[in-house]
This record gives structure tokens, sequence and C-alpha cells, in this order.
């Protein structure tokens, strides 16, 4: 049995889509349900629902074979799992975004920069040598810069709409392509290759 | 009162994981003296310098560290074969050596999982020797320790390094690109990893073998593969040596039990030559891993080729308990209950069973018939003045 784990909400139905394409039973994924851990007709698959950011952590304690999750959410875990396929689903970018001017420069020398990917702002700042505030947040990132609480955003933009709501523009596309991506825990890859490799082969040809 | 906690990452062993910890440590201690290991107890503590200083070193923010009384930075031992490597250089006349170890190393950064800080390993190092059969018994005497340990449903799974070192100088890469796409490999992420070389602006011929490498995983066949897809020098000579190490597995009776992924690049270590992880069905994480370092001693004043492992004591144990291949406990051989005045006659009694071999356990009478009901043992006794009787 091969067990995957999968992001709850609008990228599992993709995900149920395109492995329903490889052959997959992957219909449980798209069941209105309460279960967290559903399996196929034929016994062959089982699915996790979990939250996107806990996919990595299902993946690499081998709890779970097999990972669903996006790349922006894989560089802020930075586990030591597989990525083995660009599954070219929910394409978006991680972006730097605020008000076309700072404000309040004087009293505020560094940069705060309100973020959900602290780890991942943490390491692209601390690249370029550059000393910045961060600031976590959990959602409506936007709101920050809006508010005074920060100066800029660190988040994910897709179609850009919510800044432009909001006044705000992307200042610097940081990573771009970020999209969801196939994961796989180390052991799994190695100890059930019969299963995964073929899997892994109809994914590639679906995508492409 | 506060309840009094442990820092994370660490943990008490308690009385029937220990006992099952012990157990495979016994296994296996046996089975290193057998084979002819000796075995060695580094230091616990060691300067930070002798660590910090080598080409290898550790990364710094992973070390646990103490400052002496004269102000000196100490760390807890973090890494058993450097210790070992550093005392073979220094303290030990001969030129071969094969040392074995149970000991702890720390890491500052493993927290989260328990038992992540403070990891107690067994290993062994086979200083002084090179050569493909010399890797070849590493492998098999890893596998066999597996077996002893008790585990079933288990691969090595074999690699170089002197592969992806190959590769990578065809593609005239800065060394931190290098580092970058090693990071990317060890991912099995071609897509970045394609990203770094076409901005270095590597050849063609050098971008293909490269992003084959994250395929590069499975039987013996893997090797043919590998060697069609570079001439580096090198890298050639890395298949060359799998192929020869793989050949006398086979002849060896192994062939059942190695895999080969060329992808596996770990972080650039001391590592100079082949190197393995033992894999078992049920555990996300190695329960083995080692390899050939040849080079690491030239750091501590001596020039010794060498090869070994380390085996994780508890993740080996988390593997039995979910192949349910726990070790069993065994009963005690008998209980005696004294009776008041009568101590004497059972302690006597206690040790006479103890000195023909037996496990025994003494209780003095107010223990009551309910306790003795419920000690678990082959025979129960009542020593009274009389002498012992036979419950």
């Amino acid at each position: 049995m091969i067990y995957f784990a999968v992001g709850k909400g609008r990228i599992a139905e993709k995900c149920a889509d395109l492995l329903a394409r490889c052959g997959v039973d992957a219909a449980p994924l798209k069941e209105e349900t309460r279960k967290l851990v559903l399996c196929d007709r034929a016994g062959k698959y089982g699915f996790f629902l979990v939250k996107p950011a806990d996919v990595p952590t299902y993946v690499e304690a081998g709890v779970a074979d097999l990972g669903i999750v996006g790349k922006d959410t894989l560089l802020e875990e930075n586990r030591e799992i597989y990525e083995l396929l660009d599954l070219r689903l929910g394409e978006c970018r991680l972006c730097l975004a605020g008000f076309p001017e700072r404000k309040d420069v004087l009293t505020n020398p560094h940069l705060r920069v309100a973020t959900k990917y602290v780890n991942t702002a943490r390491r692209v700042f601390e690249a370029r040598g550059e000393q910045t505030e961060i600031i976590p947040l959990h959602g409506s990132i936007e709101l920050a810069p809006v508010t005074g609480l920060a100066d800029v955003i660190f988040d994910v933009v897709e179609t850009g709409s919510t800044l432009k709501a909001n006044g705000l523009v992307v200042l610097e596309e940081v990573y771009t392509g970020i999209t969801a991506r196939l994961v796989a825990n180390k052991v799994s890859l190695k100890l059930k290759s019969r299963e995964i490799l073929p899997l892994v082969a109809a994914l590639k040809e679906v995508v492409q | 009162m506060a309840i009094p906690k442990l820092p994370a990452g660490v943990q008490d062993v308690l009385p029937e994981e220990s006992r099952c910890l012990d157990l495979i440590a016994e296994r296996l201690r046996r089975k290193f003296d057998e084979n002819g290991y000796e075995s060695v107890a580094s230091a616990t503590l060691e300067y930070f310098s002798a660590y910090s200083e080598i080409r290898n070193a550790l990364p710094e923010e992973r070390l646990f560290k103490l400052a002496d009384l004269n102000g000196r930075l100490l760390v807890l031992r973090p890494d058993a074969t450097l210790a070992i490597s550093r005392i073979a250089a220094t303290k030990l006349s001969q030129g071969q050596n094969r040392l074995c170890y149970f000991t702890s190393k720390f890491d500052l950064q493993g927290g989260g999982e328990i038992s992540n800080r403070e990891i107690l390993q067994a290993g062994v190092e086979r200083l002084g020797e090179s050569g493909a059969f010399s890797d070849a018994q590493t492998i098999a005497f890893a596998i066999e320790c597996l077996k002893t340990a008790g585990l079933g449903d288990f691969v090595i799974d074999l690699g170089h390094v002197g592969y992806f070192k190959g590769v990578l100088e065809e593609c005239g890469l800065s060394s931190e690109d290098g580092e970058l796409l090693r990071r990317q490999i060890n991912r099995k992420d071609g897509e970045n990893a394609e990203r770094i070389l076409k901005k270095a602006g590597a050849s063609a011929a050098a971008v293909n073998s490269v992003l084959a490498l994250p395929a590069l995983f499975g039987g013996a066949e893997v090797l043919e593969r590998a060697r069609a897809l570079t001439q580096n020098a090198r890298a050639q000579s890395a298949i060359a040596h799998l192929q020869e190490v793989d050949s006398l597995l086979s002849r060896m009776g192994y062939a059942n039990y190695v895999s080969y992924d060329l992808g596996a690049v770990r972080r650039l270590s001391y590592y100079s030559g082949i190197v393995f992880s033992g894999l078992v069905r049920g555990l996300g994480a190695p329960v083995l891993s080692g390899g050939r370092y040849d080079d690491l001693a030239d750091d501590f004043g001596k020039h010794i080729p060498a090869v070994g492992f380390a085996l994780g004591l508890k993740r080996i144990l988390i593997a039995l308990e979910r192949q349910g291949n726990l070790p069993a406990r065994a009963r005690l051989d008998a209980v005696i209950v004294c009776e008041k005045g009568a101590e004497e006659v059972g302690y006597r009694e206690a040790l006479r069973l103890a000195d023909a071999g037996k496990r025994v356990k003494l209780l003095a009478s107010y223990y009551g018939e309910a306790d003795l009901s419920q000690t678990e043992a082959k025979e129960r006794f009542k020593a009274t003045r009389k002498g012992v009787e036979k419950l």
C-alpha cells in the first residue's frame, strides 16, 4: 500500500484529477467526508488529508510515502525528503510587496517584513546580508503594511488582486515558479520503488 | 512543586526500553568481538578547536558547547568517527586497527523529535586498510550486524562520492554553486539543478549527466547506466570500484541485500569513496550509515585510509517494534520470600542459586503472597527457620 499525504483544500481536488489520469483511483479525495484517512477501493492507495504545511512532516517521518505540496511550503519547511516532480499546478510567485514608496524611513532604519514564510524570509535576507525585522503572521498578510505593522510583506502572489485592492504593488519577485510538487520519503522511494516509480513516470507523462 | 522537565530532544530510557537496547547492544557487542573488533571509548568532552579547524569541519551551529575553567571552548562528542580517527592518528602506534564503540553523540540542532540530540550509536571503524575487498567486507558486516540486531526486510543502499565529484568537475561550477547543486541532487530535484547548471553555462553533456543523477538508483544495472553517462576519469573509476565491490558482494552471497544510488550525495563531508546507508521497511530514516574516509586522519597528522559505519540503536529498536520483533523478556528463574527471622536462610539460598547461574530475586516476607504472585518467575520458594520450601 502506498500512502499519500495531500494538502486539504483547493489543491486536493486538482491532485485527484491528476492522479485519476494516471490510473489511481483518487475518487475518495473528492468525497465530502470528515474522515482523515481515505482508501481507494482496490486497497492500493491510502490518502491522508492534512494541512498543507504538514505534508513535508508526514513524508519526512515516512508515515506517508508520497506527498503533494506547494514549493512555498517545501522552501519554508526545508525537510529531508525527495522532490520528484513539478506537477505544474497552482502556479504562483513568492514576492516582496508593499507601497511604491516606503514610509517612516527615519524611525525604521531596518525593513520590517510581515510573512507566513518566516524561515524562507530569514534565509533570503540573511543571504543578502540585510538586517530585517521579521514579523510572523498567519493570514491576511496584506493588512500589515496597510496598518503600519510592517513595511513590506513576503508572500505568495497569484493574480495580485488582493495586493491591488489594498494599494500594494509587487516590489520584487523572489521565487517564481512556485507550484505543487510530488515529494517522497527517502526510504520509501527505495523500498517501494516497484510501486512508486511507475506512478512517477505516469505523472510525468501527464504533466508534460 | 514544579514538575522537573527535560530539554527538547533528549529522553530518559525507562526499564523496558533500556532492557531492549541493552539486549541489542549485547548482541552487537558479541558480533563485533567475534570479528576481531576492539572496543574503544573516546572522551565525551573535547576541545572545540580539535574539530573546528579541520577541512571538513562540522557546522558550528550543531555542536554542543561549554566553557572550560580557563575559558577555552569545549564540545560534547559531536561525531564518533571523528573522535576515533583522531585517536588512531595520535595515540595508536600500529597502522592497522579494527575498532568498535558504543557511545552517544550530541547534535545541538537535532531538536524536535525525542532522542535526536543525544544519539546512541554502535559502530565499527576499519583503519589502515583500503581496496574493494575491504569495502565489501565492511558492507557484508553491516548486513550481518542488522541481522544480528534482529531486523529483517532491509537493504544497504550504496553510492560513491567520486561519481558525483567527477560529474561535477565537468560542469565547471564555483564551489558555492557546486554545493547548491549537490543539495538539489540530494533532494532528487532535477528541475532546480537544471536551472543552476544553465545559469553557470555548463555544457550540454555535463548538464545531461548531472540531470540523470536523481534517477540513478536501483539494482546493480544502475552502474552500467551510470558508466555510459560520463567520460570523466574520476566518475569512471568510482563506477569501476563499485562494480568490483558489487561482484565481491554477489560472490559472498549478499546480492539480495544491496541496492545502488549514485544520486545520494550527502553534505560534502569526510567521506572519500563508497558511502552507504541501511534502509528498513517501515522506518522513514536510515538505521545505519557509513562509508570510506581515506583523508580524514590527515587533519590529525597521519594518513590512514579507513572505512566504517554506525548503527542508530534507537532507530533499530523502533524498527524492531514495528516489525513485531522486540526481544522477548526472559522470566526470572526463582523468587524467594523470607519469613521474618529467616532472612539469612533465604539470602544463602539466593547466593547458592546465583552461583549456579540462576537469576534470582529475594523478597522480604512483608511483601506478602499478593506481591509474590505478581513477580514472574519459573519457581517460587519460601525461606523459613526450618529451611527453604518450594511454593
